[in-house]
């Protein structure tokens, strides 16, 4: 009997089998990982700035939502919601619905993760509405028209390419054609769009392409702009071309080699105004 | 004057599992004259649809409710084989998911995405994801082929690679699971690529 109790373990033995201590993966994992995986903000990051990939993929250096990703994440999870309904329940949402998905999905934000909105919250969830509302007035969608996919995540294996598994999520699909919104201070122009959103445009025609087995018929950005009268801006792109395949497998490339280099530089510019980790830039060397 | 009767005679049945099928004989007889007539349709009518009865009896293949997702939680790779290439209409019918013949899935290999009703369109990976989320959630087998019926009018088998990703996202929603993505994020990552 005594020997018995004694092959038990005790309690904290016990605990600490079920929950084995996880340690957190050393820098050189985490590379290794993001090496096997790119998504097109993970390679976009890394073009724009690789310092700042690094903060924030590599080191994961945490900062705050700024109140423009919470707005555009909360008009995101409402179109989400009203693209399912029209697609599974044959019907569009009331205006009335569709604020209550708003609502919803903003509470749903700020229960996940608050944010220092300075006093400004309820203006920035007005503002959200009015993006939403100015969508639902000038996007004159047919009910006939039927989602083939809502905020879709897909995979696509590149491994014959010599190229990581590529990743992405697409906001919608219909007719063929990519959908993916997007809320902005300024409305966008056609010909800058479409270089300046190319390394996404094109991994979502990857990733629609792998996963059907045919071409897309276009891309569409819809641009919900956040102007004092509020703006929708569509812009039509072709679907992709093949030396827009090879460049961004080139870039892709790229990012393989540069992780493998370890090859975290700034690019200080413009894009640094609106850069999370300005101070820990500053401290650099 | 030769007169030309055309008689056809046509049954459709219903079957279990939503299917039906139907079947349908047609042929044309010269008469000498229209007196013959009358007589002929009833010859005709009786001969039809004895030989329509005989033939619809032999109702060949009929979907069980786990048609589509048949493997699920049993052999995954058994072999049904032909008999269903004798079904003719109804809902139990196969449908192309896919607007060309093979899809080459990440994983390399090459899917049929008609024929073979056992063969998954999407991949191994996917198939094994809806696999699991079906058994470790007691989801009902049918509720998940209705769903990919509501979503796509398609089998789940007959899913391709974006439409099982988005049914995979539908069964995890249902049983309360974050979305697929989150395999994507890195150990410690807060953000999740997108
Ligand atoms: S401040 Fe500019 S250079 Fe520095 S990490 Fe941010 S984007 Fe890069």
């Amino acid at each position: 009997m005594n020997s018995l109790l004694a092959a038990i373990p005790p309690r904290e033995k016990i605990q600490s089998i079920e929950k084995p201590e996880t340690k957190p993966p050393s820098e050189a994992e985490t590379i290794a990982g993001l090496q096997k995986i790119v998504s097109s903000s993970r390679l976009g990051t890394f073009l724009q700035c690789r310092l700042k990939f690094y903060y924030r993929y590599v080191a994961q250096i945490k900062k705050a939502k700024t109140a423009a990703l919470f707005l555009g994440n909360a008009v995101h999870e409402t179109l989400k919601a009203w693209n399912k309904t029209r697609w599974k329940e044959n019907r569009l949402l009331s205006l009335k619905e569709l604020h209550d998905e708003f609502s919803r999905a903003w509470e749903e934000q700020s229960k996940e993760e608050p944010v220092n909105w300075e006093g400004e919250e309820e203006a920035e969830k007005l503002t959200g509405w009015r993006l939403l509302e100015t969508y639902m007035r000038q996007y004159g969608l047919y009910l006939a028209i039927k989602p083939e996919a809502v905020e879709v995540p897909i995979e696509a294996d590149l491994g014959n390419h010599g190229l990581p598994k590529l990743v992405g999520v697409l906001d919608l699909v219909q007719q063929r054609r990519v959908v993916d919104y997007k809320t902005s201070g300024t409305t966008p122009k056609e010909e800058q769009s479409a270089h300046t959103h190319e390394v996404q445009t094109c991994t979502y025609a990857v990733l629609y392409r792998e996963a059907n087995g045919q071409r897309e018929l276009g891309i569409e950005l819809h641009s919900l702009v956040k102007l004092k009268n509020p703006k929708l801006s569509i812009i039509e792109l072709p679907p992709m071309s093949d030396s827009q395949e090879t460049r961004l497998f080139h870039l892709m490339e790229a990012y393989v080699e540069g992780l493998e280099r370890k090859d975290f530089v700034p690019s200080p510019g413009f894009g640094c105004m609106s850069c999370e980790f300005f101070d820990n830039c500053r401290r650099w060397s | 004057m030769a007169v030309t009767l055309s008689a056809n005679y046509s049954k459709k049945l219903g079957l279990p599992g939503f299917s039906s099928h139907f079947f349908s004989v047609s042929v044309e007889v010269e008469l000498t004259d229209l007196s013959q007539v009358q007589a002929e349709c009833a010859k005709l009518y009786q001969l039809l649809q004895q030989s329509v009865d005989k033939e619809i009896k032999q109702v060949g293949f009929v979907p069980d409710e786990f048609f589509g997702i048949d493997a699920i939680g049993q052999g995954q790779d058994t072999q049904q084989g032909g008999p269903h290439q004798q079904h003719q209409n109804g809902n139990g019918s196969h449908r192309n998911g896919c607007s060309q013949g093979h899809h080459k899935g990440s994983d390399g290999h090459s899917r049929s995405s008609n024929g073979n009703s056992d063969s998954w369109n999407c991949t191994d990976g996917q198939r094994g994801f809806i696999l699991r989320i079906v058994n470790e959630n007691n989801i009902d087998k049918q509720e998940v082929e209705d769903l990919s019926q509501q979503l796509y009018q398609l089998g789940v088998k007959h899913l391709n690679k974006m439409q099982a990703s988005q049914l995979i996202e539908e069964l995890l929603a249902k049983a309360g699971k974050p979305s697929g993505r989150t395999r994507w994020s890195q150990p410690r990552n807060q953000q999740q690529p997108s």
